[in-house]
């Protein structure tokens, strides 16, 4: 008898679950942005009757952008920053459930951005008229680009006078065994990406022509191609895996080490480098490339109940003042009226020639394999 | 027939414990089976993120999860050898918290050891504490030159460069969470031989047996239950946590289980993930099982008994003051030490350099415009976002503490008075599996579940409802285990008594067995505060805004590299959990190790 009872119990709560399975399929009835053209003006009232604005981001400077936007039009910003996992999960789930949760999206990682955010109509990209003409290059144009960060492969330079690496198959030598240090790219999705990048044909290519020009002879495959090959070896040469960009830029870059010592890490660490007192400097031009560069999107959200608002939002983030925050060495706009950094003379474009820009496209296709082969490699 | 059957319902009704253990059945069953299945149902299905490379619709059904987790070239590398690395550490951490623990309980209970309260007191301290702290001074104290960077203490000091062995990995892992757990055969051997009846001991002490046959033949014997319970305790904590080999493991590279999940969860393919994880659930309802047996067998649990007269302590004679100062040093470096290096961290300006002129309070009190360094954020003290934050632990915390508490404190009473039923064996193991799951998957789950209404059940999702909820459940175990060690203790007929004069359920409660119980049954209410006011993972997902709590800001300093506030913010959470158990126990009585053992 008790079981019997015990299995309709079980039976009902199946039953209830039920719902919960269906979810998935569910259509979203987002509210499309409207298509109205309206003027600047009727835009700017039209946000201000929406109320609050949340902004969902990777960067916690977003804020400051926040404060100003504030102070210009007096609509109150809630910024919440979040990791690419967390990110993508709670944007979609929110989203799926068609709740009134975030207006602007900023994020990064366009190997799960871009299937699970954009192609679902999740989030939606919104080019501002005063950039529009303005974007230097059409890769940053769809989805609009925000900013691009380079990570660089910088050395200790403590004793050498001059730069020590110019080919990346240096980094597979005895020399500099243990000497390579990065984020786990299973905690950080963008280095991931760029593994994946380096396995598309034409990177690959130009990994084999570069193992020609360093050794002389034609590169002997073992893997699919030239990508996974200098991977492998990398990983067999000792490579360190770090917690975070900034402990990896402190443990290259402090002095007194005097042994070869290299991370990619991500460029705006050298921002604090003289009074942190580390000896750091980038690799420019190495060959191929001296590391990688990857954007951050900004999005208005499918369901966002302030969409003027954001809209206004995401013009801001490309004004002057807006910029402001992000105008610091290693971040890098695309549009041409921004793109004079602060602190550096090299542009975007400078930049984008040296290192390997991420395709969204390609990472979503090809990740999970260069996923699977990292974790084979023992 | 029906009259029978209404009959029958009508005597199943009756008992309170019944009615308790029905309702826990369907709430638990929907909170925590329901996840489950959807786990389960996820390990079959194409995720989002792997659409575009199997070129298959999301949702459809697929092996490949499964297949590529145990019978593929690279499921060596994927799973087999993650989780000998599993065994291997977790293995380890049992040997070090035995021994560890089961020495120092032998030292406080059986010798005349100096500083008995004291070292009593801070020997708990390891548990209290995030288990990462110790990972942490270990990465401080012994890094080498492998990650680069200023050199661990013990060189700068030495000049001898640790090996990698000691350094990372296997080694460090086991070391350091075997000392995490110490505490727990802290507190179950040394229950033992503290309430065991000693009649045995001295029976054999008239008949002059030898002092170490008396501990081979008698001892041993009495606490081997003991043992075995904090071996599976132990054990199967130490599988299941994460930040200790994440710490310690990735320099080298060394990755169990917890870690691979970790990474599968966060990369692209949580289908593999969720296939870790349940392998990991089934081994611990394996080992839960097995506990559940042996202690089974042990019909009499009763460990207070009254009879029991002081036993003679060993004389520890001219070693005493040489051990009892040793024990301190010890207590003292894994106890004490880690606070220290917190505070220190969080008043010096440039990481490493600890001379004077580094020193400074401006991350504690600094305005916003003084911390240039810091991109102009406020010093902690002043900082608006900090103190709301903290408001917010608080609050979850305290309300997590008295639901988690509370229901499993009745959830106790439940499986204790059904036992034998097949309704409470299956509550008791529902009520135990969420502290099997990942929080990781528990919160994405919980944020599918939640973000839409299901028939009565609104959509809660960016309520604070829902941290609540999903802290309860993820806690109650604890609570739930507290309450069934403590009713076991409780013997059946003082509650008979009361219900053969005619006194009503509520007052039975009321008046017999929560003030009897009360100790162990506030104790059930600590360990789910100090979980919740640490946890991170299990919330960040779930948090709005509004209701951000203390982790969360935690994780945003540490991931913009600011170690002063983290550090900082650190110490705080550890201060205020101490100070919350500290006085807890001085006003009741209850403490978490009372909680933990029973």
């Amino acid at each position: 008898m008790k079981t019997v009872r015990l299995i309709s119990v079980m039976m009902v709560l199946l039953l209830l679950a039920l719902p919960v399975f269906a979810n998935g399929q569910t259509e979203t009835t987002s509210a499309k942005v409207e298509e109205k053209v309206m003027t600047h003006d009727e835009m700017v009232e039209a946000a201000k009757a929406e109320g609050t604005l949340t902004v969902y981001t990777y960067s916690s400077r977003t804020t400051k952008i926040g404060d100003a936007f504030t102070a210009k039009y007096g609509i109150p910003v809630e910024v919440t920053q979040l990791k690419d996992t967390e990110m993508i999960e709670k944007v979609s789930k929110e989203a799926a459930a068609n709740l009134d949760a975030a207006d602007v999206v900023f994020c990064q990682d366009g190997s799960r951005v871009i299937p699970e955010l954009v192609y679902t109509n999740y989030v939606t990209a919104y080019i501002p008229e005063n950039i529009s003409g303005h974007i230097v290059d059409a890769e940053f144009e769809n989805p609009l680009v925000f900013e691009a960060m380079p990570k660089v492969f910088i050395y200790n330079n403590e004793d050498v006078t001059e730069q020590p690496l110019t080919n990346i198959w240096q980094l597979t030598e005895p020399e500099w065994k243990g000497a390579l240090q990065f984020k786990d790219p299973f905690s950080e999705a963008v280095n991931m990406n760029f593994f994946a990048m380096i396995t598309r044909e034409d990177w690959a290519q130009k990994i084999a022509d570069a193992y020609k020009s360093y050794y002389g002879k034609e590169i002997q495959l073992t893997t699919k191609n030239a990508g996974y090959e200098w991977i492998k070896a990398i990983y067999n040469n000792g490579c360190v895996l770090g917690k975070s960009d900034t402990t990896i830029g402190e443990n290259v870059g402090a002095k007194g080490q005097h042994r070869n010592l290299v991370g990619l890490f991500t460029l705006n660490k050298m921002r604090n480098a003289k009074s942190k007192d580390l000896a750091l400097s980038p690799a420019y031009g190495m060959e191929p490339f001296s590391g990688f560069m990857y954007p951050a999107y900004v999005f208005v959200a499918g369901n966002a109940k302030a969409p003027n608002a954001a809209k206004l939002f995401i013009e801001f983030a490309f004004t002057e003042e807006g910029w402001k925050p992000f105008n610091l060495l290693g971040d890098y706009s695309p549009v041409d009226y921004l793109s004079d950094n602060a602190e550096d003379d090299l542009t975007i474009v400078d930049w984008k020639n040296q290192l390997v820009w991420e395709d969204p496209a390609w990472c979503a296709e090809s990740r999970a394999d260069v996923e699977e082969f990292i974790s084979s490699i023992v | 027939m029906i009259k029978k059957q209404l009959y029958r319902f009508y005597k199943f009704i009756k008992k309170p414990y019944n009615v308790i253990l029905s309702v826990l059945l369907i709430v638990l069953g929907y909170l925590t089976l329901f996840p489950m299945l959807t786990m389960i149902k996820d390990t079959f299905t194409v995720h989002v993120s792997e659409s575009m490379r199997l070129k298959q619709a999301a949702g459809t059904f697929t092996l490949n999860h499964w297949l590529k987790v145990l019978f593929d070239p690279s499921s060596l590398s994927v799973f087999y050898k993650p989780f000998l690395n599993s065994l291997v550490t977790s293995l380890g951490a049992c040997l070090v918290a035995l021994v560890f623990g089961g020495v120092f309980s032998w030292l406080i209970t059986r010798t005349n050891i100096r500083w008995k309260k004291a070292l009593s007191s801070l020997f708990i301290f390891p548990y209290i504490m995030p288990s990462w702290t110790l990972a942490l001074a270990w990465f401080n104290v012994f890094k080498n030159s492998v990650v680069g960077g200023v050199p661990g203490t013990f060189q700068a000091l030495t000049g001898i460069e640790p090996p990698n062995w000691f350094a990372y990995g296997a080694f460090p892992i086991a070391l350091v969470t075997g000392l995490h757990y110490a505490p727990f055969a802290y507190i179950m051997i040394g229950g033992v031989l503290r309430n065991m009846d000693a009649n045995l001991e001295e029976a054999a002490m008239m008949l002059k047996t030898k002092r170490n046959r008396i501990v081979r033949k008698i001892t041993i014997p009495m606490i081997l239950p003991a043992v075995l319970s904090t071996f599976l305790l132990v054990f199967s904590s130490a599988m299941s946590s994460f930040a200790v080999p994440q710490f310690l493991g990735l320099p080298v590279r060394y990755q169990v289980l917890t870690t691979q999940l970790y990474r599968t969860l966060n990369g692209i393919n949580p289908g593999q993930g969720y296939c870790i994880a349940m392998i990991m659930i089934l081994l611990s309802v394996g080992i839960l099982a097995f506990n559940q047996r042996m202690v089974g067998t042990r019909k009499n649990y009763t460990t207070v008994t009254g009879k029991s007269s002081n036993i003679s302590l060993v004389n520890l004679k001219k070693a005493r003051n040489v051990i009892s100062v040793i024990a301190l040093i010890l207590i003292v470096i894994v106890s004490i030490l880690p606070l220290v290096s917190f505070a220190l961290e969080s008043v010096i300006l440039r990481p490493g350099d600890y001379s004077p002129s580094n020193f400074t309070l401006q991350f504690w009190i600094g305005t916003a415009e003084e911390n240039s360094i810091a991109n102009n954020e406020a010093g902690l003290l002043r900082n608006p976002n900090l103190w709301k934050a903290l408001w917010n632990s608080l609050k979850l915390s305290i309300i997590c503490a008295i639901t988690a508490g509370s229901l499993g404190f009745l959830a106790g009473y439940g499986i204790v008075r059904g036992r034998g039923t097949k309704l409470a064996k299956v509550v008791d193991n529902l009520a135990f599996f969420p502290y099997l799951m990942p929080s990781m998957a528990f919160s994405v789950i919980y944020l599918s579940m939640f973000s839409t209404r299901h028939g009565p059940i609104p959509a809660l999702y960016g309520s604070f409802f829902l941290l609540v909820l999903i802290g309860t459940v993820k806690y109650m175990p604890f609570a739930s285990r507290s309450g069934i060690n403590s009713m076991l203790q409780l013997s059946n007929q003082i509650e008979e008594a009361g219900e053969i004069i005619g006194v009503s359920w509520p007052k039975r409660m009321g008046r017999l067995v929560i003030p009897i119980q009360k100790s162990s049954f506030i104790s059930g209410y600590l360990l789910p505060f100090t979980s919740c006011m640490r946890e991170l993972s299990l919330f960040v997902l779930l948090v709005t805004p509004q209701n951000r709590v203390l982790t969360t800001l935690l994780f945003q300093y540490n991931e913009k590299g600011w170690s002063q506030y983290s550090n900082g913010i650190n110490l705080m959470i550890v201060i205020i959990v101490l100070v919350v158990n500290a006085v807890v126990n001085k006003v009741t009585g209850a403490s978490i190790d009372k909680g933990i053992g029973g």
